[in-house]
């Protein structure tokens, strides 16, 4: 190193030297300043590539060997993509991302892609200075992106579309990471049957709330299956989805089923939808509630034993399902502080049948909805006040807020009706959703007729199904919350003149499983049956019955 | 390993600055000529009036440019470049590097932080002037071109009687001569252990594989198996379900004859 002492300006000179057959090969490693990383404080990293993308060319495609596979397969398959001339890239290892994952398990993880088209016009250098006080350089092999990963869940692109389409109506947006946890439950493993409290707490991430209503108790769930065939009829999906509305606050698992079927139904009932519906209040309803409950346990629980209808039903209903444990968490919830599980499990129990439980589920939820909100309603009966309010409020295609007050109170009814049926045990906590000042309003309503319906035995669990089912109604639907019978038309005539663009609403495609072809015939079948009398209102050919 | 993967942080915890400089591509193809210990050449880093000033100068026998063809162009490279300073701000910029040794045990360490990065630029000088003009004629010149010949091309596709891969085939087809039927047992063994190695086959598959006449081996699949359109456009033929048995180890079932 010579020094040159100068006037003004003192430089030193450093020899400057390429080291020539090192085997590192050097990166740069870049990171956003906003993720604020200190690499001083890391205490261990590992990093590796991520080998996702990597396909096994021709593994890809199922079969290996024996059954299912051709003869020759793979060769037929590359020469016709050679033919198209398609082209697969190759898979370099060396420009595949890191995964950095620093501090262990839990610590950050970042992932690091590179970026291209460093090295083509300017070559990089890493300049250090050696102890000698020479400097060396080193060429920059790659660039690489590291960015931080995100731990907490997100939403996948439709879902937050579909948020956002509803941020207007939706009051706590918390609940909608706890349903999308709880529908992934739903849809999950089967094995992840310990639900239970378990799964309901690791859940709710909200409110803590303890105890997911899985834990499910044989005894009940055997109770409540006598009770339940009857009704559920109730206001088919109507009610439903009012309920689901009900569910806003994202009382855990409730919460979020009823949001779920909020979601998944997609119902939009239109206020006037609800005018004519007149709520049953017969004793019966409880079984409504039950068959909700049951219908939760059905998908929740494995182990609650599931009645044929339930187990058809189960697939159709993995929305009412959710809601139903929702349901069955919220009133819990309600109940007991959030550690009575045995709701949910009760009321999947006792909605053996599977049509009403539908309607039941969501009524319970919204009932649940509703007394999560109050958590006033003491355990009364199961809660049934509390279910009605919360019934109201998980209404699903009823935006949270909107539901009309008159709408509420009778879908409060309703609920109570579906509370009544219930077997849920353990009472009111039921709707730890309704966080809504209506649901709290219709829950005075409720709470007069709580008392009324007890027709179970077992205390049916607040917020279990909310919807009002009639307790003859459907017993046994098998699937999807509206069951397109000669029954079900009839109700819908008897309570009001109809026309037939009405009655298909009812029964949406997505409900009955059938596709709207299918729908359309059926229903002319039945209205052929049936034959009602027809009268024009506002030039509109309206059916009705008379009975 | 589990050492694989686990990343060597000495640089970080010490701290260890580094500068990143860009440079030229003709630059540093000059350092990849350096010889010995690889000597490039000076940086000089001086304070002139409180602003730091950092030139690099190039040694002297590093300036020769090879032109095309690795043979001197009349250019030389030059020689002093002065680095323009800069800072890092809005990122944080480590530096790892991957080592692999033949005893293939790839450790990545992280060297250091970049504390300063910087663009070495050539003074202007008339040096540079050429080699820029260089360069720009090499890159203009097009990767196509066109050329006229002379004379006709006549070296290809002269007719032929009967071109040389048709007469091995027909040699080929002759000496394996038509297909004689094997017994009957020994085509079924056969049949059974190919199925067992795939589900469907086309018949001119089996045909290869058997090496049997498509009638004969027609009549006896008729017997074990099923012909299904199955959907898919090729015509296949798989066992009959009682002579199934894909699940695991296979089991063949064998009709006596």
């Amino acid at each position: 190193m010579a020094s040159l002492g100068g006037s003004s300006s003192s430089s030193t000179e450093y020899i400057v030297r390429v080291p020539k057959n090192t085997s590192k090969k050097y990166s740069i490693m870049a990171f956003n300043s906003g993720d604020k990383v200190n690499c001083s404080s890391w205490t261990q990293a590992r990093m590796e590539r991520d080998m996702s993308n990597r396909r096994m060319y021709g593994v890809e495609e199922t079969e290996e060997g024996a059954a299912g596979s051709e003869f020759g397969k793979k060769q037929r398959e590359e020469a016709r993509r050679k033919k198209f001339g398609i082209v697969t890239r190759e898979f370099k290892v060396e420009d595949q991302p890191w995964i950095l994952k620093v501090n262990g398990k839990a610590g950050k993880r970042f992932k690091g892609t590179k970026k291209g088209g460093v090295t083509e016009n300017a070559s990089y250098y890493i300049f250090t200075q050696c102890p000698d006080g020479a400097f060396e350089a080193f060429p920059v092999n790659g660039w690489y992106n590291f960015v931080p990963q995100a731990k907490h869940r997100t939403l996948t692109a439709e879902e937050a579309e579909e948020e956002w389409g509803r941020r207007n109506k939706v009051v706590n947006h918390f609940s909608i990471m706890l349903q999308r946890r709880l529908r992934e439950q739903e849809r999950g493993p089967d094995d992840d049957d310990e639900e239970g409290e378990k799964g309901g707490k690791k859940k709710k991430k909200k409110g803590g709330r303890g105890g997911d209503l899985r834990i499910h108790d044989l005894e009940d769930d055997l109770e409540l299956s006598s009770d339940e065939s009857d009704s559920s009829g109730g206001e088919d999906g109507d009610s439903k989805p009012k309920k689901k509305e009900g569910d806003v606050k994202g009382k855990g698992k409730k919460k979020k089923k009823k949001r779920g079927s909020d979601s998944e139904a997609n119902e939009d009932s239109d206020d006037g939808d609800f005018e004519g519906l007149e709520v049953d209040y017969m004793s019966d309803e409880s079984s409504s509630e039950e068959e909700a409950g049951e219908e939760k346990a059905k998908s929740n629980k494995e182990a609650v034993p599931k009645g044929i209808d339930e187990a058809s039903e189960s697939e159709e209903e993995s929305e009412e399902e959710k809601q139903n444990e929702e349901e069955g968490k919220e009133e819990e919830e309600e109940e007991e502080g959030k550690k009575t599980p045995v709701q949910t499990k009760k009321k999947r129990d006792s909605s053996g049948e599977s049509d009403t439980s539908e309607d039941s589920d969501i009524d319970g939820e919204a009932a649940s909805a509703l007394f999560m909100k109050k958590r006033t309603p003491p355990k009364r009966g199961g809660g049934r006040g509390s279910g009605g309010s919360s019934r109201t409020g998980s209404r699903p295609g009823t935006p949270s807020i909107d539901s009309a007050s008159t709408s509420n109170t009778l879908r409060a009814a309703a609920s109570k009706l579906e509370q009544g049926k219930r077997h849920v045990v353990g009472g009111s906590s039921e709707s730890p959703a309704a966080k809504r000042l209506k649901m709290e309003s219709s829950s005075t309503a409720v709470t007069t007729q709580s008392p009324a319906p007890s027709g179970k035995s077992t205390p049916q669990p607040p917020s279990g199904k909310s919807t009002p089912q009639p307790p003859s109604g459907k017993s046994t639907p098998s699937s999807s919350d509206v069951q397109l019978t000669e029954e079900a038309v009839r109700r819908y005539l008897i309570r009001k003149p109809m026309t037939t663009k009405d009655l298909l609403k009812k029964f949406q495609t997505k409900r009955t499983g059938l596709s709207s072809e299918q729908t359309v015939n059926v229903l002319a079948q039945i209205l052929k049956r049936l034959n009602p009398e027809r009268k024009n209102v506002n030039d509109k050919m309206h059916f009705y019955l008379t009975e | 390993m589990s050492e694989k993967g686990e990343v060597d942080l000495t640089g970080a915890k010490q701290n260890t600055g580094v500068w990143l400089v860009k440079v030229p591509k003709y630059l540093s193809q000059q350092w990849a000529k350096a010889s010995g210990r690889g000597e490039v050449g000076k940086l000089r880093i001086g304070k002139n009036q409180g602003k730091a000033e950092v030139e690099f100068t190039l040694n002297e026998d590093l300036t020769m440019i090879d032109g095309l063809g690795d043979k001197p162009s009349g250019v030389q490279a030059p020689r002093d470049h002065p680095f323009t300073m800069q800072t890092v701000g809005g990122q944080t910029l480590a530096v790892f590097t991957e080592t692999q040794s033949e005893s293939s045990k790839d450790r990545i360490s992280l060297e250091g932080l970049v504390v300063q990065r910087a663009e070495c630029r050539p003074a202007a000088s008339e040096n540079y002037m050429k080699l820029k003009r260089l360069q720009i004629e090499e890159l203009s010149k097009p990767v196509r071109l066109s050329q006229q010949l002379e004379k006709a091309v006549t070296t290809n596709y002269k007719p032929v009687a009967n071109h040389s891969y048709n007469l091995e085939y027909d040699r080929k087809k002759k000496d394996e001569g038509k297909r004689a039927r094997a017994d009957k047992q020994q085509v079924l063994d056969m049949l059974f252990s190919a199925f067992e190695k795939h589900q469907y086959y086309n018949i001119k598959d089996l045909v290869d594989v058997t090496k049997q006449p498509v009638s004969y081996l027609k009549e006896i699949l008729r017997d074990i198996g099923i012909y299904n359109v199955k959907g898919t456009h090729k015509n296949t033929w798989e066992l009959k379900p009682e002579y199934r048995h894909y699940q695991g180890g296979e089991e063949e079932k064998e009709t006596d004859d």
